[in-house]
């Protein structure tokens, strides 16, 4: 008997990319696309279930092993951490972690201890950490943005995809902090448990990353 | 005043089916243990932080539970316990000839991050073979392991094994810079295909490459020991693997092991053989341990060790525990206490109580209050079982 592989995967465009990839595997997504009030989806021709999740719960279910695979930015592995295997990089999902500030000023200008606000706290630190830099560091939950246009920040630390959203706040990038790409991980136990399943998986994804 | 009536985050109460989970597995690991030879030590809840800075603990600092004690040293409370048993074995042993067999059954403290369903208690119950080395010390270690987790209660579990030879050799052999040699055990133990792929291509003219590259897919059954063979030649890991499986087989453990090379987890704290125990239901490892050469000596003592550690409650959390229903309550008159007892004591546990009304009614009341399915009233005519 082949046993059922579960999955989480991030909402948002990571999803619509994961069903994207599945669909050239040759899954039948069509209860991830229409879930209805469902919460779990199988997939009619391939042993698979599959749940939606925000970014960090998916790394949390796939921590205490009540999904055997998720699908997640590693914007999030980084920010989060975590004890799974992280097996793939999808290659979709692409952008950066990067510093920016406001146009026109000189960050590292000034020995006086830089303000910086982002919604990746750990990120963040571990950035400066490098550095050998003291920072202050605030935690932004919405439009991080608005912090240095307010004189809350000097800089902040965010994901960049065009750099348009910054521009257009008169925000611009200086530093690269870190590349961005989805990522396949998978629990521990499930990959020592259902090995042959996992990994056929796994190999099925390979194959058809090509040009995306 | 402010007063909590929770529990500390990581910490809980723990009711009625959590604790038979509990005291089932212990009560099964320790009947094991001590059958095998192996005597008990308890060692103190807290202990001094340099201990385990001393002994190069594996764990980060942020993970120990610290206390200042009156004369401003910092104390932890127990992290591990196979760092204090060293300690007790380099000292309050020092005497006694060797090998010593040692279990223990405590809870261990480890602060973890907030809001993970982790817990800050984990209770271990493990051995340390101390002064021991070689394929017998590694057999027993390792056929321990499986009965322990078979005594427990699990159907579907298999111990994992490795040798941390095998990546050092393979990674001693290579002309690769040392920091990005952590690197690459990192990806590897990771098991981070893509990019340990990507990572080695600068170093794919090189003849340990190609094995490097597939460790990470090196775990499964004893085919991996054959498919690594084939990829690094030559290696003493690998023979001494291929012995201690074949050693296995012939005394009825083979269906339990598997292999994977790429556990390469704390390579300067294990010094041979590591091995895990995953069971179906838990979504992490509930046994780990291995061989651990060096740390004991760091006490003043030379003395190869090796040992492994049970997770309970993980354990215990695959298990399905009936917990006892009451179905009895027992109703007597004055006079007739030793009675109530006599019979009471016959029943099985858990499934009968004594009642503290005086007269026939309240109890009836009670029984029915409390679930009971029946009431057994004991007076001078006798006894009468009466229907709840």
């Amino acid at each position: 008997m082949s046993q059922r592989l579960r999955i989480a995967l991030t909402k948002g465009r990571l999803q619509d990319k994961s069903v994207e990839l599945f669909e050239k595997m040759g899954l039948d997504c069509t209860p991830i696309r229409h879930p209805g009030r469902r919460l779990i989806h199988s997939v009619p021709n391939y042993p698979l279930d599959a749940v939606l999740a925000k970014a960090p719960d998916v790394i949390t279910y796939v921590e205490h092993g009540v999904c055997d695979l998720g699908i997640v930015g590693k914007d999030t592995i980084l920010e989060k951490g975590g004890a799974f295997y992280e097996v793939l990089d999808l290659g979709f999902g692409r952008c950066r972690f990067a510093l920016a500030v406001k146009e026109g000023t000189d960050f590292y200008a000034t020995y006086k201890t830089r303000r910086v606000a982002s919604k990746y706290p750990a990120v963040t630190r571990a950035f400066f950490e490098r550095k050998g830099m003291d920072v202050d560091m605030i935690k932004i939950e919405g439009s991080v943005e608005l912090a240095p246009i307010l004189g809350l920040a000097d800089g902040i630390v965010d994901i960049v995809e065009t750099g348009a959203t910054l521009k257009e706040n008169g925000l611009t990038p200086i530093e690269d902090v870190a590349q961005v790409s989805a990522r396949l991980i998978v629990n521990t136990a499930s990959m020592k448990l259902h090995k042959q399943e996992i990994l056929d998986f796994i190999q099925q994804c390979q194959a058809n990353l090509s040009g995306t | 005043m402010n007063i909590h009536f929770n529990t500390p985050e990581g910490t809980r109460d723990r009711l009625f089916a959590e604790c038979l989970e509990r005291r089932q597995v212990q009560s099964a690991l320790v009947d094991l243990f001590r059958r095998r030879g192996y005597a008990e030590v308890i060692t103190p809840e807290v202990e001094f932080y340099d201990l385990f800075v001393h002994s190069g603990s594996p764990l980060p600092q942020e993970t120990m539970l610290k206390i200042i004690d009156r004369s401003g040293k910092i104390m932890v409370m127990r992290p591990d316990t196979t760092t204090p048993i060293a300690r007790l074995a380099a000292t309050k042993l020092k005497t006694l000839p060797l090998p010593q067999r040692l279990y223990y059954d405590q809870t261990v403290f480890r602060s973890g991050n907030a809001h993970e369903g982790g817990s800050s208690e984990i209770a271990q119950c493990g051995v340390e073979m101390l002064g021991a080395t070689g394929m017998k010390a590694d057999l027993e270690m390792i056929t321990l392991a499986v009965d322990a987790l078979r005594a427990c209660g699990l159907s579907g579990f298999h111990i994992e094994v490795g040798h941390v030879g095998f990546y050092q050799d393979l990674a001693s052999r290579m002309n690769m810079p040392q920091e990005e040699q952590e690197r690459m055990r990192l990806l590897i133990e990771g098991k981070n295909y893509a990019v340990l792929n990507d990572f080695l291509e600068p170093y794919s003219a090189q003849p340990d490459c190609a094995a490097l590259r597939r460790l990470p897919y090196l775990f499964g059954g004893a085919e991996v020991l054959e498919e690594a063979r084939t990829l690094a030649g030559a290696c003493t890991s690998l023979d001494y693997l291929e012995l201690l499986y074949r050693e296995l087989c012939q005394a009825g453990y083979g269906d339990y092991v598997r292999f994977d090379l790429g556990l390469v987890h704390q390579i300067d704290y294990y010094t041979g053989v590591v091995f895990r125990g995953y069971a179906n239901g838990a979504g992490a490892p509930v046994l780990s341990g291995g061989r651990y050469d060096n740390l004991v000596e760091l006490f003043g003592r030379r003395a190869e060790a090796t040992g492994f550690a049970v997770d309970v409650d993980a354990v215990g959390g695959c298990l399905e525990v009936k917990v006892p229903q009451l179905r009895t309550v027992i109703h007597y008159e004055s006079g007739l206490l030793g009675r109530a007892l006599e019979v009471m004591d016959r029943l099985p546990a858990g499934t009968c109580e004594l009642s503290p009304c005086r007269t026939l009614s309240s109890t009836m009341n009670l029984a029915s209050e409390k679930g009971a399915l029946q009431v057994l009233c004991l007076d001078n005519s006798g006894e009468r079982w009466l229907e709840v």
